[in-house]
């Protein structure tokens, strides 16, 4: 039991990651259908733009508020310049477009800060482990964990209870329509892929903090967070959260007594969810097919 | 006759008679000829990715897997069961089929964008398999083996190799020029129109599809299989997603609706790499413009929008004219000028 | 959008001026590459793009400085000059194949040395091989290079896999105790590992309380250290690599294992630590040679000291294990090419074999003539977090040595699997 108890959690933070990139990336895809290749580079950016601030001398808390916003500031320029003529478009435009955005910024990641990865660390009052009872669990775990909750929670009351997240939930379903209505659609366009942005670039400071930031680093959270988009279905906050947690579950459980096994575990979990139910677990019918 | 098939003629013999010299050519202008070898066998990929992004309109991002599998499948029949050229060569095609096999019916579920999704994640699996099963494939350290003899009696050096890949070349190139004038071509095309209504006028779409997945798997083992014999190596990134894109990106650059417009994608890829490695350390970055310009501003590739500025103005003929080469890469009204 | 005939044509032209341009432009700059001279060229076939380009940087800059020192003493074969000739392979075992061929047939090298990874030192000692070419492995670990892959044109200069293990296992052992428990990432270059630290345990009598294959990417090490904080041995062994590696003694620090367990590992690099997080600046591992060291530079080794003192002066940083290995390779191969009077592979591997020698180390080395491996002492070093006062690079602290002969497979155990196939 004591060896369960901490993987169960380190599973359910490990799949909240994932939620909340697959967020990001759902958002993205479901409105504009482009396949955001690039979204582990906008993590990987946050984490290096909060490396930059902290070694400049500013403190961790300010990093992670000002960085995503500056990450927020590289999607906008990117999507108004490059992103923007593919909207609608065949789905591989995106898929390429982004696919060669994101090896100019590891590249670019590798020139300007080194091949090897940086040392960030959490705070000084966030490292050390709390004891729970029956486990020391490291205290930025726990931090990163309530902070992903909040993220999560934030985005379902902004789609679910704003008027804004009632725009973008017509838009999806109809773009033409809600233009007509009278709707910027531009402007829902750019807010909607900011909004993505956003959550990679606070999603990339704390991994960075967590897992180590080097100019691969977000890429490694890309395919699970893909895995988990077809297992949630697309259009579905609550299935990318599902899927994402049933994912980092799978993933440690299997960790556990199977290791050899672990890193397939999710696309067998993926197989399984496909051909009992082809559209994810809470899939729309008709989104992309 | 009309013009353009005499010039389309004259230009198939010229390219067919570079092909030939290009080891005395490859020999004068100080080019490797494996690097040759490499352009015509990642044609043959690209090639194969064509059939599925060109004319079938589904996105293959995950197809590298047949690639290695094809590489993998020919190198472990020859460490292990010492297999002469041709067993290897049609071990690792056949890997791959087995491969796309075992995939189909997963894929063929969905459409679009999870078509993809799957098509990585899928892709994604064959890669931790070889990086995994070490004892077997060597897992990251890759697989050396031999490169074996022809009936058992011809040795393969690097000049008589590329002439072997010049006849798969030509023999693939036919297999696939016919194959897009075939009726099954067609109806691939049709596909990719509208698959809805291809499916209303009886084709069975997820058959069509599958068969093209089976026949591009092939193809692209066969391709990859005569690469691992080429650097008598095989290795886990040959699978990767990375390689993926690479490959469909050479199909794109050349025109995904042309069946010689891979060579163009390939040539590009492959020469552009080896000269600005040794120039630039950081490669990478040209090469993911190349991605982004290409996608922005040639949609049609660089064949695709040659032959398009080609084509005769005659509009009665311009849909049969148009489809002789495959429909451009989106099929929706918003791009098409 | 292309309907007007100026378009067209402007297209056509641009088009033709463009291929014009690469036809006649094209075989100007390949010719260029290939102008022989008199001079001997060696080709390095290195990871100069990627995740090991630091180290391939190091293994370029060590040869150099070696290529340097023998053209000032007048070159080789009578006064001939040798010339570098470096190509990025991408880590990628099949692009590494490809330079190899044009680097031995169009640019004309007459040898080839390079790699980090091992699946490119296997692919470019296959290669070279095939086309009769000597190839030093500078930096390429795994086994099999001088074993069950291993050619007579093959050498490698930097330590196996399993000399790693021995070197480092007979050192822990004898300072923290022989209970340990073992962290182990699950792929090959792990399993290589697991396996040589086995075969240690059987020799000198190791219990292992715990062993835990880890997946690929594996960011959260809490299960396996908790196992440890409740196994209580002498030794955590980490064999994790890369950013693995850091996330693993960060962990250890978070989890409070630093203090109460030992932690040690096969093998660490001078341009990995100095990019370590303070909190994972821990530990005692494996080295492969290290400039600030009696132990391991000896003392008056003039060679060692002017390598060092130079290389510090050209790059404002000291020489890693991996320059070492650049130098070392390159200067036994023009040391054999000078011996031989020739290039011709056979002649120089069975020059280059057996002889023994001194460099940038204390004692003496020779490449093995079973297997063509450079044997060695190894050293085993604990990281000063902080460098020293006047030198932040100077973070190990060497506290053991291990001779080659004793960290390495037998004559007779190598015999049986590494076959070199000299050519009659």
């Amino acid at each position: 039991m004591a060896q369960i108890a901490p993987e169960i959690f380190n599973g359910l933070i490990l799949g909240a990651f994932y939620a909340v990139v697959a967020i990001g990336l759902s958002l993205i895809m479901n409105l504009t259908g482009v396949i955001n290749m690039a979204h582990g580079s906008y993590l990987t950016l946050g984490g290096y733009l909060a490396f930059a601030m902290v070694s400049a001398g500013t403190n961790f808390w300010f990093a992670l508020a000002v960085a995503p916003l500056l990450t927020v500031i590289v999607g906008i320029l990117m999507e108004r310049t490059l992103i923007r003529p593919l909207y609608r478009r065949d789905p591989v435009y995106g898929l390429l477009l982004t696919f060669g955005i994101s090896l100019i910024a590891e590249e670019a990641f590798r020139l300007i800060f080194g091949t090897n990865g940086v040392p960030f660390s959490p705070p000084v009052h966030l490292q050390g482990a709390i004891s729970l009872g029956f486990t020391y669990f490291p205290a930025f775990r726990l931090f990163i964990a309530g902070a992903l909750l909040v993220i999560i929670v934030a985005l379902a009351i902004f789609l679910n209870r704003t008027r804004f997240g009632l725009r973008l939930r017509a838009a999806v379903q109809d773009h033409e329509m809600i233009a007509a209505l009278g709707t910027n659609t531009q402007v829902l366009y750019m807010v909607n892929f900011a909004l993505g942005i956003l959550v990679a670039g606070i999603a990339g400071v704390l991994a960075a903090g967590l897992l180590g930031l080097s100019p691969q680093s977000g890429n490694s959270l890309l395919m699970p967070a893909f895995v988990t988009v077809i297992i949630g279905g697309m259009g579905s906050l609550y299935g990318a959260v599902v899927g994402g947690v049933l994912i980092g579950l799978t993933i440690s459980i299997t960790t556990l007594y199977i290791p050899a096994a672990s890193e397939i575990s999710m696309y067998v979990l993926m197989a399984i969810v496909i051909l009992v139910r082809p559209h994810g677990l809470f899939g729309e019918e008709g989104l992309f097919g | 006759m009309n013009r353009n098939r005499v010039g389309g003629i004259i230009v198939g013999v010229l390219f067919f008679l570079l092909l030939l010299f290009t080891p005395e050519i490859a020999r004068a202008i100080h080019l490797s000829i494996s690097v040759c070898s490499e352009v015509l066998l990642f044609t043959i990929a690209a090639m194969a990715v064509n059939l599925l992004i060109g004319y079938t309109g589904v996105l293959p991002f995950g197809n590298a897997a047949f690639w290695g599998l094809g590489a993998y499948g020919a190198g472990l029949t020859i460490k292990y069961f010492h297999v002469g050229f041709l067993e290897a060569l049609v071990c690792g095609t056949v890997a791959a089929f087995i491969g796309a096999l075992l995939m189909g019916p997963f894929l063929l579920r969905r459409r679009g964008i999870y078509f993809a999704l799957l098509m990585i994640a899928f892709g994604q699996v064959f890669y931790f398999v070889a990086y995994r099963f070490t004892d077997i494939t060597g897992g990251e350290d890759g697989m050396n083996f031999a490169r074996p003899l022809l009936a058992t009696r011809i040795g393969m050096k690097d000049e008589s190799f590329y002439y072997a890949v010049l006849v798969l070349f030509v023999l693939v190139g036919a297999f696939f020029w016919y194959l897009v004038r075939s009726p099954f071509g067609r109806a691939l095309l049709a596909i990719k129109e509208n698959e809805t209504r291809a499916r209303y006028l009886g084709l069975n779409t997820d058959r069509f599809l599958f068969v093209a997945l089976l026949i591009s798997a092939a193809l692209e083992g066969l391709a990859g299989a005569m690469y691992g014999m080429s650097i008598m190596f095989a290795y886990p990134l040959m699978l990767d997603w990375h390689q993926s894109g690479d490959i469909v990106l050479m199909a794109i650059l050349g025109g995904a609706g042309t069946v010689f417009g891979p060579f163009i994608g390939a040539l590009i890829f492959v020469v552009g790499n080896d000269l600005l490695s040794n120039i630039i350390s950081w490669w990478q970055i040209p090469l993911g413009i190349l991605f982004v310009v290409c996608v922005l501003g040639f949609p049609k590739g660089l064949l695709g929008t040659a032959l398009d500025l080609m084509r005769p103005r005659k509009t009665g003929f311009a849909f049969e004219a148009q489809t002789m080469h495959g429909t451009p890469l989106t099929a929706d009204p918003e791009s098409n000028p | 959008m292309f309907d007007s005939k100026l378009d067209r044509k402007s297209f056509i032209t641009t088009a033709a001026i463009t291929s014009a341009g690469i036809v006649t432009g094209f075989p100007a700059i390949l010719k260029s590459r290939a102008d022989a001279a008199d001079e001997v060229r060696i080709g390095m076939d290195e990871e100069f793009t990627g995740t090991y380009a630091t180290y391939a940087q190091s293994e370029a800059r060590g040869a150099m400085m070696a290529m340097d020192a023998w053209n000032k003493r007048g070159g080789v074969m009578g006064g001939r000059k040798v010339s570098f000739i470096q190509e990025d392979n991408d880590n990628n075992p099949g692009i590494a194949v490809e330079k190899a061929r044009e680097l031995i047939q169009v640019r004309k090298c007459q040898a080839v040395i390079g790699a980090v990874n091992s699946a490119v030192a296997l692919s470019t000692s296959g290669a070279c091989n095939a086309l009769n070419t000597l190839y030093i492995d500078t930096g390429g670990h795994a086994d099999d290079v001088t074993g069950a892959a291993c050619h007579y044109s093959t050498f490698r200069t930097c330590h196996s896999t399993w000399m790693e293990t021995h070197a480092t296992g007979y050192s822990l052992a004898k300072k923290f105790g022989k209970k340990w428990y073992m962290i182990i990432p699950d792929y090959a270059f792990g399993h290589a590992l697991q396996a040589g630290y086995h075969d240690v345990a059987k020799k000198i009598g190791v219990e292992f309380v715990g062993e835990d294959l880890t997946p690929l990417g594996t960011t959260d090490f809490s299960p396996y250290l908790t196992k440890v904080l409740n196994t209580k041995p002498d030794l955590v062994l980490v064999l994790v690599q890369g950013d693995d590696f850091v996330n693993c003694l960060k962990q250890c620090s978070q989890y409070g294992i630093v203090g109460k367990v030992s932690i040690g590992g096969p093998q660490v690099e001078l341009e990995a630590v100095y990019a370590l997080p303070k909190e994972a600046r821990v530990g005692y591992w494996g080295i492969e040679w290290y400039y600030n060291s009696p132990s391991c530079i000896g003392t008056g080794n003039t060679e060692a000291e002017s390598f060092i003192r130079e290389y510090r002066q050209k790059y404002h940083m000291p020489p890693s294990a991996r320059s070492a290995f650049g130098y070392i390779s390159m200067d036994r191969l023009l040391w054999a090419i000078n011996k031989a009077k020739s290039t011709d592979a056979a002649k120089l591997a069975r020059t280059l074999q057996s002889v023994k020698f001194h460099s940038i180390w204390e004692g003496e080395g020779y490449y093995r003539d079973v297997d063509h491996q450079l044997m060695w002492p190894m050293w085993l070093a604990g990281i000063r977090p902080n460098g020293t006062p006047n030198d932040p690079y100077d973070l190990f602290d060497i506290v053991d040595r291990q001779e080659a002969n004793g960290i390495e497979q037998s004559v007779s155990e190598k015999a049986a699997v590494c076959h070199l196939n000299w050519p009659t």
